[in-house]
C-alpha cells in the first residue's frame, strides 16, 4: 500500500469513482440520461446547468455519461466475470489433466483465438440478437445479454489459454507432485495449490480484459449492433459521430471516460503483474 | 525425418482449426431463429425461395450445408450477396476489400516498425534512465487509447478543424501517389499506436536480455563502439520476438479493423464483414470470416517456418520437443 506510484492512486481513484457512478449513479440529482433540455441544445463544456454540456438532442452529458458507466461497466464485469471462470475452469483442468482433454481445450481455444475478437464479437451478436420477426426490435434488455454472451465467449479461449500456461508451470513443481504422492486427491490439489498460486497471473490479466471488454463493447456500439439507444459510452460516441463537425465535445466526454478507464485498468494489470513478478522472482 | 513430420504435424493442425472455424460458422448460421431464405429473398415468391434453398444447400442437414459450401469454397466460389436488384458475387466484393486491407497492413506494420524500432533500442540502451521512462509511460498511455478514439480525434482536428486530410473514402495508387496516401495516413496512424507501444516493449525486454549476455562484454571489451554493439550484436538476436509479434498481429489486423475502416470508409474486409452483418448476407459473412481466419492460419504457419529459419536454435529445440 505504502509504494504505491501516484499514477497508481490516480488509477485506483478513478475506477473507484467509476465504480461509484455504476453502483449509486442513480442517486446523483440529475435527471434521466435521456432527458431534452429543449433549450440548451449543443451547450459547451463546463456551462451553467451542464458541467459537461449537451449534445444536438439536448441529452446532458454528465447525466449520460455516468448511466453510461453504469452499462459499460456492468458488461465488462459480467462479461471478465464469466468469461474468466469458465477459461480458468477450461484451462486449468486441460493443463492438469493433459492428454487427450489438454488437446481438444488447445484445438478449441486456437479455434476461438483464429476469429479476430472483434470479427467474432459482431458474428454472435448478430446472430444472437436476430429476432424471429426480423422487423421487430430487439429490447434493450436482450441486447444486454447477447452482448454479454457474445464478450465471455470472446474472452474464453483468451483467458483459458493463459491459465492453461500459468498452470503447466505450477503443476510440474515438487511441492505438487509431493501432495500428488501422499496421495491428495486431484480436485483437492487443484483447489489447494494450483489455483492458489494460479489466481495472481489471472487477476492480472482480469484487469486488461475489463479494458479489451470496454473497447469492444464501445466498437460494437459504434458499428451500431450494440446498446441501440445508446446508453453507454460507445452510444455516445455513436450519437456524438453526427456533432463531430459542430459540437466535437459531444465526442471528448465519452471518449475521456472511456480512455482514462481503459488507462486505468491496463496500469493496474501491470502493477499487479510486476508484484508478481518480483515474488517470482524471490522464490 | 523428423523436421519433415513435424511440419506435416503443423500443417494438419492448422487445417483442423480452419475447418473448425469454418464449420462453427456454418453452425452458428443455422442458429439464426429465422429462414435464411427468407432473410436474403425477402420479396421474392416461394418457388424462387425453394430455388435458393436448393443451391445454397439450406435444405439439407448442418453438416450437409456446410460441405456443400466447403465444396464451392475451395473452388473459388464464396457465394452471392443478395439484393433487391440482382446478386453480386462475394468474390468481387473481396477483389476490391482485399488489396485495400493488405495495404493498410503493410503501412501500418511498417511505420510501426519504423518507429517502434528506434525507440525500443534507445530505451534498452538507457534502461531505467530518464529517456527510457518517458518514452515506456507515453506509449503505455497511448496505447491504451482505442483506436477508434484516436480515430475520431483525428478526424476532428486534421480531418476538419484543419482540413489537411480527406476524412472519408479510399484513393488508390493509380489515382496519384500522394492522393493514395492522403486517405491513408489518418487509418495507419490510429491502428499503429498501440502495435508501437507494444513491439517497443518486447524489443526492449529482448535487447535488455541480450545486453546481460556475456558475448556483449566481450565485445565492449575488444572495443566495439555502442551502437555497432546494439545494433549488430544486440539488435540481431533480439529482433527474431519482434518479427513473430509482427507477424501474429497481421492476422488479427486484417479483420480487426472494422471500425477504422469504417470510419474511414476505407471498405476494406473488415468493412465487408460489417456490411454482411448489417445487410444480412449471411453467406458474404460465412465466407469472408473464413478467409480472415485463412490470413490469420497462414500468418501463424509463415511465423512457424521463418522462425525456424532465421534460428535454428528454435528448430532443434521444436524438433526434440
Amino acid at each position: 500500500m505504502r509504494n504505491y506510484t501516484k499514477p497508481t492512486w490516480f488509477a485506483i481513484g478513478w475506477l473507484g469513482l467509476m465504480m461509484f457512478f455504476s453502483l449509486f449513479g442513480w442517486l446523483l440529482p440529475f435527471k434521466p440520461w435521456n432527458f431534452v433540455f429543449e433549450d440548451d441544445l449543443e451547450v459547451g463544456l463546463f456551462s451553467s446547468g451542464h458541467l459537461l454540456g449537451t449534445d444536438s438532442n439536448g441529452y446532458d452529458l454528465l447525466s449520460s455519461a455516468v448511466a453510461g458507466t453504469r452499462m459499460s461497466v456492468f458488461i465488462a464485469i459480467a462479461a471478465v466475470g464469466l468469461g474468466g471462470f469458465i477459461g480458468s475452469v477450461l484451462g486449468i483442468l486441460a493443463a492438469y489433466l493433459r492428454g487427450k482433454i489438454d488437446t481438444v481445450m488447445v484445438t478449441i481455444f486456437n479455434v476461438g483465438l483464429s476469429v479476430p475478437n472483434l470479427v467474432l464479437a459482431l458474428a454472435l451478436v448478430s446472430v444472437l440478437a436476430t429476432n424471429v420477426d426480423i422487423n421487430q426490435a430487439v429490447p434493450t434488455w436482450r441486447r444486454v445479454m447477447v452482448l454479454i454472451i457474445s464478450l465471455t465467449i470472446v474472452l474464453i479461449p483468451i483467458l483459458g489459454r493463459i491459465a492453461r500456461g500459468a498452470t503447466l508451470s505450477w503443476s510440474g513443481r515438487e511441492f505438487v507432485t509431493a501432495a500428488r504422492s501422499m496421495g491428495m486427491k486431484d480436485s483437492k490439489i487443484i483447489l489447494r495449490h494450483i489455483v492458489p498460486n494460479v489466481l495472481p497471473a489471472l487477476i492480472a490479466v482480469a484487469f486488461l480484459a475489463v479494458g479489451v471488454v470496454i473497447i469492444a463493447e464501445a466498437s460494437l456500439s459504434i458499428l451500431g449492433v450494440g446498446i441501440p439507444d445508446g446508453a453507454s459510452w460507445g452510444g455516445m460516441i455513436a450519437r456524438g459521430r453526427n456533432d463531430l463537425e459542430y459540437a466535437p465535445h459531444v465526442l471528448y466526454v465519452p471518449i475521456v471516460f472511456l480512455a482514462l478507464t481503459v488507462i486505468s485498468t491496463n496500469h493496474l494489470g501491470d502493477v499487479v503483474r510486476s508484484k508478481l513478478d518480483s515474488r517470482e522472482a524471490k522464490v | 525425418m523428423s523436421r519433415i513430420s513435424f511440419w506435416l504435424q503443423r500443417v494438419a493442425q492448422l487445417l483442423i482449426v480452419l475447418l473448425l472455424v469454418t464449420f462453427g460458422v456454418s453452425l452458428l448460421l443455422r442458429l439464426i431463429p429465422v429462414d435464411l431464405a427468407t432473410i436474403l429473398l425477402p420479396v421474392g415468391t416461394e418457388e424462387e425461395r425453394d430455388i435458393l434453398r436448393n443451391e445454397l444447400g439450406f435444405d439439407k442437414g448442418p453438416i450437409g450445408y456446410y460441405l456443400q459450401w466447403l465444396g464451392n469454397f475451395v473452388q473459388g466460389d464464396f457465394g452471392k450477396i443478395y439484393f433487391s436488384g440482382g446478386t453480386e458475387e462475394v468474390s468481387d466484393h473481396l477483389k476490391v476489400a482485399m488489396p485495400r486491407s493488405l495495404l493498410l497492413m503493410v503501412y501500418t506494420q511498417i511505420l510501426s516498425l519504423a518507429i517502434a524500432i528506434p525507440l525500443g533500442v534507445l530505451s534498452a540502451y538507457r534502461a531505467g534512465r530518464r529517456a527510457d521512462k518517458i518514452i515506456s509511460n507515453t506509449l503505455f498511455t497511448l496505447s491504451s487509447i482505442p483506436n477508434f478514439a484516436i480515430a475520431l480525434l483525428l478526424v476532428i482536428f486534421v480531418g476538419v478543424k484543419f482540413a489537411w486530410l480527406p476524412t472519408l473514402g479510399y484513393a488508390p495508387i493509380s489515382d496519384g501517389v500522394w492522393e493514395h496516401f492522403k486517405h491513408m495516413i489518418m487509418p495507419v496512424i490510429s491502428l499503429s499506436l498501440g502495435l508501437i507501444a507494444t513491439y517497443t516493449r518486447l524489443l526492449r525486454a529482448d535487447m535488455i536480455a541480450a545486453l546481460r549476455e556475456d558475448y556483449v562484454t566481450m565485445a565492449a571489451s575488444k572495443g566495439l563502439s555502442d551502437s555497432r554493439i546494439l545494433w549488430r550484436h544486440v539488435f540481431r538476436p533480439s529482433s527474431m520476438t519482434l518479427l513473430t509479434s509482427a507477424a501474429l498481429s497481421m492476422g488479427g489486423l486484417i479483420g480487426g479493423a472494422i471500425v477504422i475502416e469504417s470510419i474511414f470508409a476505407t471498405y476494406g474486409i473488415g468493412f465487408e464483414v460489417f456490411a454482411a452483418i448489417a445487410g444480412r448476407q449471411y453467406v458474404a459473412l460465412q465466407s469472408t470470416v473464413a478467409v480472415i481466419a485463412l490470413f490469420y492460419v497462414f500468418f501463424n504457419l509463415v511465423v512457424d517456418v521463418s522462425s525456424g529459419f532465421v534460428d535454428p536454435r528454435t528448430r532443434d529445440r521444436r524438433v526434440n520437443a
